[in-house]
Order: structure tokens, then sequence, then C-alpha cells
């Protein structure tokens, strides 16, 4: 087991920046996963862990080790990849054992690692087939099983699910999980699949143009983006953004406004352009915010595209009087909205109603540079602005403040 | 734990799946496309056949009774004429003549002529028939020699010719610079006529002016300067050279192709499980070659067998002991000395070398499907 650390490593390819100054510390232990968009570095970042890549500048550390010069094989990193890339002249002990016996390793030894690397992945009875004869589930087993043999002390996965099925990577996930509770060593875990980050990891290193969003355990990214970037690519759907001011009693937009004190948002002042987030489970009809504690005023939209999921419906929004249906193009998507509703919800399509926003689940980010400003805000003292029952306030935090109490609030809400 | 036995087995299941599963098929039968095609062949020619024999069905006699014989006689006319193959004839039966009277006829004929003693520059005489010739070539020492050095050509140049484009295809396959105009540089001198590129060679290896001891000289390596074209030591060396210059970029070709489908994460994850390049080419990359390595040995195999033009334009047809091989000495034992029958029976000799190369590599083909 070790901790990897990567000081201001970049990596560049001629005139483009794959890695841009990362900084990165995982400690011993963990399962972290990196994410972002194709193209956002990470795998990048993972080869040069692996030692396949050389980084242009920075170094790489694999417990007390600098290990930015030496081959992949002196690294004690085993690594699984995302075509699974097992032997296809060699049956699944030859490929299991493949790395043990490159290191000369007697044959008991071997036989006992691979034994027990088997039995840890269930490939028990398995290891006299060939990789071709194997479903896509079996051979990601493999996979996994040659880099367990080796003994390492960081696993590196590489999208190793991305080429299965969905019901099968759902499968692997938890498989995953309990053989990292079992074997209890580093993982560096890369994936654009932010729902297996969540459910995976520790910790989620959000990647985007070859820097380094936010490292955070999953809550704490879904709950406190720290930019624009992380808020909307963590999370499915989407969180919705609307451009707005800060003014004297609040945010406002073109199709709604929200008041609240714009003191309580620290770094921004009245005039300031921001953005406004908020995740579509925290969007409500007024017929249905009893329960929610601090809702801002109403908000008028029409019912466009309902799609039901079986245990939610999404309904996309569209705000304002002169609502554009179009579903293409800035101007649409500035004044939709996606809300989250119940299954047994009658809501209907083209159909008037007025929804509100959970003040405390509200982001707003400063829309020039995206970097978040506050998650939650407090209502106007004095006369209630919303619509909803008046019954307590959200805590206002700054960002990166007051993480629990937003959420627990949240949660007890719905 | 397996034991080696097992695992042997399991190999060669395996290699059977994935011959099936290349074939497509699923009994012993013909393969999956050419059963689908037969049926549809069928299909066609019972539709088309059914027409033909409504419309030619005898029409009721006014009295009410059918020609049943007629109808007989029509039905298997129909199916005879309107059979794909004969439809199709016009299409078959020219190649099928010409192969059949220049190609096979005259394979038939040689190997008649070779069983005559028929020389000089009378008639063969086809009255009796025997060995004499097969006999007669144990006892020749040219033939001997001609033999030893068409087998040490095909060993050698093969092998040099497929290191040497394994080489060249894992050093362009390395993402260099300019890796197209590599690839045609090494190519290039396969689109060379065979008269052509002995011709240079010949130049090349001229003890005095030729490029090899001038360079050899001006390295100051004097001593290993030498006639390569004349001493005997290094006679079949020489031609080995050329040809290997002439046909490896023929095999970088066909290995570039090979090492292309074979994805990065292999080389990726044998780099990670600790192979050194050498181990991790050897072990892992090589037997994926495989197939790449069996089709580009064929063509070389069988083209060594017939390197007549070459050595002939380099040596003419007396290239001596250290350089003979079977195409040229049958050229020279039936043109030169007209000793026809020998020169048959060196041809068939050679004819039989060449099936014993092509016939397991057409066995395969065909047991995959692929003929």
């Amino acid at each position: 087991m070790a901790q990897v650390t990567l000081n201001h490593v970049t990596k560049r390819y001629e005139d483009v920046v794959a890695v841009n100054d990362m900084n990165l510390e995982i400690r011993d232990g963990e399962f972290v996963c990196l994410v972002g968009p194709s193209g956002c570095g990470k795998s990048t970042t993972m080869e040069m862990v692996a030692g396949l890549t050389k980084p242009s500048e920075g170094n790489v550390h694999i417990g007390d080790v600098d290990v930015t010069t030496l081959p992949p094989k002196d690294r004690g990193v085993a690594m699984v990849f995302q075509n699974i890339a097992l032997f296809p002249h060699m049956d699944v002990y030859d490929n299991i054992s493949f790395g043990l016996r490159l290191r000369k390793f007697d044959k008991e030894e071997i036989d006992r690692r691979v034994d027990r690397a088997s039995d840890i992945v269930q490939l028990e009875g398995m290891l006299d087939r060939m990789p071709d004869e194997m479903s896509g589930g079996q051979r990601q087993r493999v996979a996994i099983a040659r880099a367990i043999v080796r003994e390492p002390d960081v696993f590196l996965m590489d999208e190793p699910l991305a080429n299965l099925d969905a019901k099968l990577r759902v499968h692997m996930r938890t498989e995953l999980q309990r053989l990292h509770k079992e074997l209890d060593t580093t993982i560096i875990y890369v994936t654009h699949d932010q729902a297996e980050a969540m459910t995976m990891s520790d910790r989620i290193a959000v990647l985007d143009a070859g820097e380094l969003q936010q490292i955070d355990p999953p809550l704490v990214c879904y709950n406190e983006p720290e930019n624009l970037f992380v808020a909307g690519f963590i999370g499915s759907p989407s969180m919705n953004f609307a451009e707005g001011e800060l003014v004297a009693n609040g945010f406002e937009s073109e199709h709604f406004t929200v008041e609240f004190d714009p003191s309580q948002v620290p770094g921004a002042s009245v005039g300031d352009r921001v953005t406004l987030g908020i995740r579509p489970e925290d969007v409500f009809t007024v017929d249905r915010v009893q329960n929610l504690s601090s809702a801002t005023a109403s908000i008028d939209a029409t019912t466009d595209v309902l799609e039901p999921m079986g245990d939610e419906i999404f309904v996309y929004l569209v705000l304002g009087e002169s609502a554009e249906r179009s579903m293409e193009g800035e101007t649409a998507s500035s004044n939709q909205l996606l809300m989250s509703v119940n299954p047994d919800s009658d809501i209907q399509e083209d159909q008037d109603v007025e929804v509100v926003l959970d003040r405390s689940k509200v982001h707003l980010f400063d829309t020039a540079s995206g970097q978040a400003l506050a998650h939650g805000i407090e209502e106007l003292p004095g006369p209630s602005a919303g619509t909803g029952p008046d019954a307590g306030t959200s805590a206002g935090t700054g960002a990166g403040e007051g993480t629990e109490s937003p959420v627990t609030e949240a949660e007890s809400d719905r | 734990m397996i034991d080696p036995l097992s695992r042997t087995l399991a190999r060669t299941r395996w290699l059977h799946r994935r011959i099936r599963a290349r074939v497509g098929r699923t009994d012993g039968g013909g393969s999956e496309r050419s059963r689908r095609e037969e049926t549809e062949r069928n299909a066609k020619s019972e539709t088309e056949g059914q027409s033909s024999t409504d419309d030619r069905r005898p029409r009721p006699r006014p009295d009410g009774r059918e020609t049943v014989r007629a109808v007989e006689t029509d039905g298997w006319l129909a199916r005879l004429r309107w059979s794909a193959g004969l439809q199709a004839a016009i299409f078959w039966v020219p190649p099928f003549v010409l192969m059949g009277w220049f190609v096979y006829g005259a394979i038939g004929w040689n190997f008649l002529i070779s069983l005559t003693d028929w020389s000089g520059l009378g008639q063969p005489q086809y009255e009796t028939f025997n060995l004499e010739m097969y006999a007669r070539m144990l006892e020749d020492r040219s033939f001997v020699a001609a033999a030893r050095n068409t087998v040490v050509l095909l060993i050698a140049f093969t092998g040099a010719a497929l290191g040497i484009g394994l080489l060249l295809a894992i050093l362009v396959d390395q993402g260099i610079r300019f890796e197209n105009t590599f690839r045609t540089i090494y190519l290039l001198p396969m689109s060379l006529s065979f008269v052509v590129t002995a011709i240079f060679w010949a130049w090349m290896y001229n003890p005095e002016t030729g490029m090899i001891n001038v360079v050899l000289g001006g390295l100051g390596a004097d001593a290993l300067a030498m006639n390569w074209m004349s001493d005997p030591r290094t006679k079949l060396f020489s031609i080995i050279l050329a040809l290997t210059w002439q046909f490896s970029g023929y095999c970088m070709i066909v290995y570039l192709a090979g090492l292309r489908t074979i994805p990065d994460a292999h080389y990726e994850a044998a780099r990670v499980d600790g192979a050194s390049t050498v181990r991790m080419y050897w072990r892992v990359i090589l037997p994926q070659l495989q197939a790449a390595t069996t089709s580009a040995a064929i063509v070389l195999m069988v083209f060594s067998l017939k390197a007549f033009d070459f050595i002939f334009v380099m040596y003419g047809d007396t290239p001596g002991p250290s350089a003979d091989i079977l195409a040229v000495m049958m050229f020279r034992e039936a043109f030169s000395r007209t000793n026809w029958a020998y020169g048959s029976a060196i041809a068939m000799v050679l004819f039989l070398l060449a099936l014993a190369v092509i016939a397991p590599y057409i066995y395969m083909q065909y047991r995959r499907g692929e003929l």
C-alpha cells in the first residue's frame, strides 16, 4: 500500500497541454476516481502514474519514492485497461501469471497467488479457458486478477467497465467495491461516468482541460461544487443554470428573481454577474412545497416535455410568459428549467405551473470565473419573500463552508 | 491447479474453435456462407425452374389427358437448363479449359516426358516409361548441390526477409516522423523488376568498382573486400542478400498490417507487468502475428523456389555448384543441353517442392472456408 502524490505535473504533446500543473495527493488505501469529459487528461494522468508516459514537468511519488523516471515495472503498480487487454494466445492461467513469470517467481508461489486471485474474483475452474471463450464480465475479472496477483502498492484502473453492458457494469461496480474493501489497497480509477465515481470512490477528482477542478468526497462534490464545471458535470441530469445579476434584494435573471441579502455572498457585490445553479430535485411545484423549509418566490412556468424514468419524472419547464418551446439554442436553454417530480404526480405536458426553488440548495457562481460564491442562501429578514411556508430558514453559507447543514436539511426536506 | 496436459488440450480446443468460428461452421459440412448461398441458389433455381416448368407444363389435351412422360422429361431438362452451373458456363468454361490445357495439361505432359529418355532434337518416344531420370538425379552431384542450395536459399532467404521485415515494421510502427516516406522507401525495391535488381546488385558486387568493396575500402576494412559473385564461399550469400533486400519491404508491409491490429493496451499491459521490450515482442506481440508470418513465409518460399530470373541474369545458366539452384539447373538441362526428360524430372521435383510448401496453406484456407 502507498500514497500517490503528483507535484506540479504537466504533460505537453507538441502544442497541446494534456495535463496542466496537476497537484494531487491520494492517500494510502484510498479509492479515488478521476472523472471528467473525454480529453480532460484523466487517462494521461493515470499513464504518468503508471510510467507509461513521462511528465513534461513535475514529479510523481509513490510512497516515499520519486518514481518519475522509473519504468512501469519498478513502480509497484498494476493496471486494468479499458479494453481489458488480455493476451488472446494465452489461457486464463497464463494471462494472470504473466507478470509473475516475467519476474521469475517460483512455480509454487505463482500457483498460490493465481489461486488466491482467481478465488477473489471468482474465477475458479476457468483457468484453462482462453479469453475468447469467456463473457465480457469474466474477461474483466481475469484482467483484475492479473492485477491482483502482482500484489501491487497501487491499482490503476482505466475505465475498466466502459466496454461492459449496463447491467454487468452495475454488478462489476459492486465487485470492485468489495475488492477494495478486501484488499484495502490504493486504487486510482479513471472514468467519464460520474455515476461510477459517485458510487465507488472515497474521493472524486474532477478534471477539465487538463486541470484539477476539485477533489473531494462524492457528496461534497455534489452538494458543494467548487465551480460551474463541477456543478454541471457531477449529477445526472445536470444542474440547472440561470445567468443573472446580483441586485440589492438578491438575484435577478431574465425570467425570475430570488430574494436574499446579497451581503451573505462572499466575494461578490451588487451589480456583479452571477450564475444561479439549482439541481432538478430542488425545484418544486408550489402544491408540493409543504415540507420545504425555505422556498423562494414562485416562478411562472409551463411544462414542456415529460420524461418518466420510473422512479421519478423529469419535467422540462419553460419560464416566462412568452415561453419559447425550442429545445435548441442559447436562448432556449436560458429560459428552461429541469424539475424532478414523484412518479405519482399528475403533472401534464403544456400545463401552466408555479414552481419554487429550495433556498438551501441554491448555488451561486461568479459568471466570469465560474468559481462558487455560495451554497444555500438565507431569506431576506422580515416578511417572507417566498410562497412556501416560513417554518425556519436554511443556513446560508459561503462556498466551502457549512457543508453538513444544508445537505442534511435538504435530505430531510425531501 | 491446472496440469500442462489440460492446458494443452484447452489450447487445442481454443484453436479448433477459432478456426470453426472463422469458417462459421457448426457441423462437418460446408461453411455457413456456402450453405446459405447453396440454399439461395436452390431456392432461385427451384423458383425459376418451377416457373419454367409451369410455362412448359403440357396443356391438357382436348380429351382431358396429360402426357406424363413429357412432364418428367421436361423436368430434368428444365432443371439442367436452368441450373446455376450451366447458366454460368460462359464464365467458367473458358478459363477452365485454358487452365486445364496450358497449366495442368502441361504439368501432366511434363510428367510424361520425365518418364521417357527424351534428349536431343528428336521427338519423345511414348512407348516405354520408367523412373530412370529420377534415379539419375540421386547420382548426379550437380543435382544434389542444386537441391541443397535451393533448400538453403529457401530457408535463409525466407528467414532473413521475415526477420528484417519484422524489424522494419516494428521501427516504422513506433509513430516516427515521415512514417509514410519510410514505408515507401522500404517497399520500393519490391516494385523493381528482378532483372533490374540483379543487374545493379551485380554492379555493386563488382570486385573492382562495386560499391560494396569501395565502401569497405573506405571504412578501412579492405580485408573484408572480396569477389562476392565469384568466390564460392560468398556466391549464395550474395544472392540471398540481394533477394532479402528486395523482399524485406513486402514483409514489412505484411507485418505492419498485423501490428496495427494489436491494441496499444497489449503493449502497455506487458510493460506494466514487467516485460522488457524484447520480451514484450517475443511473448506477447509475435504470437499475435502468426497469420502475417504464415502468409508472408508462403510467398517468400514459393518465390525462392523459382528465383530463376535473378540468378540467370547474374550468372547465366551455369552459376556453378555453389550458387546453382534447381530452377536454373532445370533450364540448363532442358534448353542448353537438350536433356528434355532430365529437365522435366527436375521440374517435377520443383513442382512437388512448391506443392509441399503451399499445400498446407491451401488446406488451412480450405478449412477456414476461404477457398
